[in-house]
């Protein structure tokens, strides 16, 4: 059979149509992405807390950061927002790959497409660019209002050196956040179950092992992934004894990388 | 075509110990006819398409569409069409989009969608978000997306279920028109009462075993049976009386059960022996008991009520 008259008349040619390449693949995602209203809230979001905490956080300490008895760095004030912006990546991830399991969605997806990997990677993809992208804008714009008022007390900062790559810095970060959770969406199924531990190792747990005593401690302080992620995102970060920008990020993805494997490996045997 | 060959499925069920949800079934599903697949819930007829589909692993066996195996096939759209759960939707998509990624997943044209909307009747709620579907608006558009790759297979679970009569009766219309274009149709349902209106060929499937495979009506007249109730004040005479004449006569109770000859012609018989007649019933079992009777071992949870018991 290579063409079938379908009630309408409508005869549609089996040969035109191509196998489901990524490219089509990334397409359909893409289509998804885009036609779903929390896509585009959960980045509006990520927007306004991003860019709007860090110029009220500014405004808020520029007097004490130009004064004396200041003991912190207009540096780790100036992507302030992005501590908070990181939720919402954390959201977005979460979405893309629960709501389908939450539906039963993803069913049709991987009846529509049997290589399941080349779903995983185009979600990765798009999050990826759209998170990336997103997180530079914010950070710029969270720079633009920040430092005005930081620059009222004596104490801008010139866009150069550490901030220029805390700027795009932030988007790597929430863009690496965005994967990381997308592959514990996958191993989890679960929209609830994903955002709260994704969101508890970053916020909670990253903080709690600061507890721990001794060198065992620092170092499980260091390679917690939000501890190790988030130093780029940053010109000067509040923790001291955290990995340094690029040291930390590499760690980060390594991370990521572990997960996403372990994700592909799990979705791949798995029964959807 | 669909072709299982010795197809398994053991789910793990706790404490070490799985349950076998299908069991090494063998069948073929042939093109040009509509295929019901009957069973009581529980009885493995998702977890068999879903396998068809290569979203479930077989334990052990094979299944093939189109002779291959579906996850190689390099078009799976243009393969096979499916709907499996109408809910499975993402409440905030619209109809479209939804068809609209599905096609270009598969690189089928967009052009596509706008047929596939017109021919469940859908075009009209395109854009509306699927969430406000009602259940048979969901059906529909799950059919619609099962056309959008215009497969040779189509495979439908429970396609009529929560659906309204009209409904009911363009789902039944469709997978005849499907059938009479000579694709394979494999339906699935548990209502016996819906699969005689709508399948030319017979697929029971009772605790993952296939128990019957036939036609239509060769399951009807092998399990369809009639027989005339006759009660009488001489019970034992008139058994005798029609017995001798070579009908196949059990007595059960206080009743006799003929088959073979109709009500007026076994009144007659009777009458012409002096024999008084108390009652005389012409009894037929249904499909729905035929079925009943065919799964009553296999179905997974008994309604223990005087009705069910009879």
């Amino acid at each position: 059979m290579t063409a079938t008259l379908m009630e309408s008349g409508a005869v549609v040619e089996r040969a035109d149509v191509a196998r489901p390449t990524f490219a089509a693949v990334l397409r359909a995602e893409w289509v998804k992405l885009r036609t779903v209203r929390s896509t585009w809230w959960t980045l509006v979001a990520t927007f306004v807390l991003g860019a709007g905490l860090t110029t009220l956080i500014c405004w808020g300490n520029a007097d004490w950061l130009a004064s004396p008895e200041a003991d912190e760095s207009p540096g780790s004030f100036i992507t302030w927002g992005m501590m908070i912006a990181q939720i919402t990546a954390v959201v977005l991830g979460a979405l893309v790959v629960t709501t389908e399991y939450g539906t039963g969605m993803i069913r049709t997806t991987f009846a529509a497409v049997p290589a399941r990997g080349r779903v995983l990677a185009a979600k990765s993809l798009l999050v990826v660019a759209l998170l990336g992208v997103v997180g530079t804008v914010t950070a710029f714009v969270g720079y633009a209002g920040g430092n005005y008022f930081l620059d009222r007390e004596g104490i801008g900062m010139s866009m150069s050196g550490d901030v220029l790559r805390s700027m795009y810095g932030s988007g790597l970060y929430l863009a690496g956040i965005g994967l990381f959770t997308i592959a514990v969406g996958f191993l989890l199924r679960h929209t609830a179950g994903t955002i709260s531990i994704v969101l508890a190792l970053m916020l909670i747990l990253g903080n709690m092992v600061n507890l721990i005593p001794g060198a065992f401690g620092e170092w499980v302080t260091k390679l917690m992934p939000g501890n190790a992620g988030s130093p780029i995102s940053t010109p000067v970060s509040f923790n001291p004894n955290l990995f340094d920008a690029w040291t930390g990020f590499a760690v980060f993805c390594l991370e990521i990388a572990v997960l996403l494997v372990a994700a592909y490996v799990v979705v791949k045997r798995r029964d959807a | 075509m669909i072709r299982a060959h010795a197809l398994t499925k053991r789910f793990p069920a706790g404490k070490g110990e799985t349950r076998t949800a299908v069991d090494a079934i063998d069948f073929v599903v042939e093109p040009g006819r509509v295929t019901g697949f009957l069973g009581p819930n529980g009885a493995g007829k998702s977890t068999t398409m879903r396998m068809i589909l290569g979203l479930d692993a077989p334990t052990s066996g094979t299944v093939s569409v189109n002779g291959h195996r579906y996850a190689d096939s390099p078009a799976p759209l243009r393969e096979i069409g499916a709907l499996l759960d109408a809910h499975a939707i993402h409440p905030g998509r619209s109809a479209r989009d939804h068809l609209r990624w599905l096609a270009a997943s598969n690189g089928i044209p967009t052009t596509r969608v706008g047929e596939v909307l017109d021919l469940v009747g859908l075009e009209s709620v395109a854009g509306q978000r699927a969430g406000r579907f009602s259940l048979g608006m969901g059906q529909r558009l799950g059919i619609a997306a099962a056309m959008l790759g215009d497969p040779p297979v189509v495979v439908l679970d429970e396609p009529v279920n929560g659906l309204d009569p009209e409904g009911i009766r363009w789902v039944r219309t469709f997978a005849r028109q499907l059938a009479d274009e000579g694709r394979t149709v494999f339906i699935s349902s548990h209502l016996m009462s819906e699969m005689a209106l709508m399948a030319d060929h017979l697929l029971v499937i009772g605790r993952g075993q296939i128990l019957a495979d036939c036609s239509m009506t060769e399951f009807m007249s092998d399990h369809a049976t009639s027989y005339v109730r006759v009660k009488a004040p001489a019970l034992g005479d008139a058994a005798t009386l029609l017995g001798g004449r070579g009908l196949d006569v059990s007595r059960v109770d206080d009743e006799i059960r003929v088959v073979g000859l109709d009500a007026a012609a076994i009144g007659d018989t009777l009458f012409r022996h002096g024999l008084a007649v108390h009652e005389l019933t012409l009894v037929r079992s249904s499909l729905e008991d035929a079925f009943m009777t065919l799964t009553a071992d296999s179905v997974e949870y008994h309604a223990m009520t005087e009705g069910a018991a009879r």
